[in-house]
């Protein structure tokens, strides 16, 4: 990132090769939106060449896009009718290519879809934490440089939001 | 939950990731066998928490990528205008007489669509009429065409794009336009044209010598962009003769590492 900074635009390339898929996955899970999430991968990046200027160095571009990526969502949720923004998770769950064989491929896709339902539940900030820690798979550290709290605070909420969506789930299963 | 079982909340996702040390994790597991509160609540979570590594999430369609690059190259285009002067009067100067051919283009339409209706108001009904509309369908076309070809040599990079997205209208490509589009894929300078005409391409595979012109450009393609775009493409069109390409094409010294992975990747995956 420090070389498109310094003016060589092509680099952005190459990191949106790396990471637009990452993003996606994230922009997703907070809106289930398919194709809002597909605009929004392009505004961040968009955001990221105007801004370049800001990218100071300290800390990972990972961070710094996430840190424009839930700016963006915020500016998208603000844009749309409350009760327009979201699609139910399962009924995404249900229409997603699921496994092969027949009867293990149905059961796992009931639990996909139960689960995308749960994580639909969960407050936003609790999606969040575990979308970041679970899905994405980044370090707490980084976790704490994206929310800017600290990695201990992470530890915590992660726990808690865990905890919840087993709640959630097992009321579900019953 | 008894009064120290908070230090192993704590633990938990470390736990759960298989990040405890061995000394860590037996304690951590002594503890879950003599507290039914702790070994309950952990369980249950670890299960979900594996649940979770198996869900899918949809994956972003290919346009994103097409996408991002135009607005790359226009960005890029936009912040040379900010520079140079020189550029700048260039820029203008193009901006004074392309927007006419378009322009042009659309009128023309117009025009015959209008002589069209105009033909089939007055002959009324007879074989004539039929004869006369397919003629000017036919000038409607080969005129489509010709605007397309001119297009492709325009100075402007989003007018050669424009021009791309021409074949689209199109209905039977002829050589001509096969020819004029490869030579565009293989020589364009501009990545955000040869994404286009890739795209175009993509949308003529059913064309043997267009699947054939694909797989002989895998190894005329220098930038990252394009290699790793080809690659799915021949896996979208699940053309197996093109792993001899990517076999010639992974032999290349400065090849860029990510596209090697995803050339080995598209390889495995189409034999
Ligand atoms: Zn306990």
């Amino acid at each position: 990132m420090l070389r498109v900074k310094a003016g060589d635009l092509d680099r952005m390339g190459l990191l949106f090769e790396r990471h637009y898929r990452a993003l996606y996955g994230f922009l997703f899970h907070m809106t289930y939106q398919r194709e809002a999430s597909e605009d929004m991968v392009q505004t961040v990046f968009y955001k990221m060449l105007r801004y370049r200027n800001s990218f100071t160095g300290d800390g990972e571009f990972v961070a710094w896009m996430y840190q424009i990526a839930r700016n963006v969502i915020k500016d998208n949720v603000k844009k749309n009718k409350p009760g327009n923004t979201y699609y139910d998770a399962g009924e995404i769950a249900d229409r997603l290519p699921g496994g092969t064989s027949a009867d293990e491929g149905f059961e796992k896709k009931q639990a996909n879809a139960g689960l995308h339902r749960a994580m639909a539940k969960l407050s936003d900030d609790n999606r969040e934490i575990l979308t970041l820690s679970r899905f994405q798979e980044l370090k707490y550290q980084e976790i704490g440089q994206i929310l800017g709290i600290s990695e201990g605070a992470v530890k915590v909420r992660a726990f808690r939001a865990m905890q919840e969506l087993k709640d959630i789930y097992a009321k579900m299963e019953r | 939950m008894k009064m120290n079982c908070g230090q192993y909340e704590e633990k938990f996702s470390a736990w759960v990731n298989n990040e405890l040390g061995p000394s860590e994790r037996a304690e951590f597991e002594k503890h879950l066998a003599g507290c039914e509160g702790c070994m309950q609540e952990f369980t249950a979570m670890q299960q979900v928490w594996d649940l979770m590594g198996e869900m899918e999430t949809p994956q972003p369609s290919a346009n994103v990528q097409v996408k991002f690059n135009a607005m790359l190259e226009t960005f890029k285009e936009s912040e040379a205008e900010k520079k140079g002067t020189s550029l700048k009067e260039q820029l203008a100067r193009l901006w004074q007489w392309q927007p006419r051919w378009p322009l042009a283009y659309s009128l023309v339409i117009v025009l015959i669509s209008f002589t069209c209706g105009y033909f089939a108001f007055r002959t009324g009904s007879g074989g004539k009429q039929d004869e006369q509309m397919k003629a000017l369908s036919a000038q409607v076309h080969e005129l489509k065409q010709t605007m397309m070809l001119a297009l492709l040599e325009n100075p402007s990079a989003s007018e050669r794009i424009r021009g791309v997205s021409y074949t689209s209208e199109i209905k039977h490509a002829d050589k001509e336009v096969i020819d004029a589009l490869f030579a565009t894929l293989n020589n364009d300078p501009n990545v955000n044209v040869r994404l286009s005409t890739l795209d175009a391409l993509t949308h003529l595979a059913s064309h043997p010598e267009v699947r054939q012109g694909l797989i002989q450009s895998i190894v005329q393609q220098d930038s990252p962009l394009m290699q790793s775009a080809i690659a799915d493409v021949m896996l979208k069109l699940q053309e197996k003769r093109s792993v001899n390409s990517f076999k010639q094409l992974l032999k290349q010294k400065n090849l860029n590492p990510g596209v090697k992975d995803k050339i080995r990747q598209t390889i495995t995956q189409l034999i």
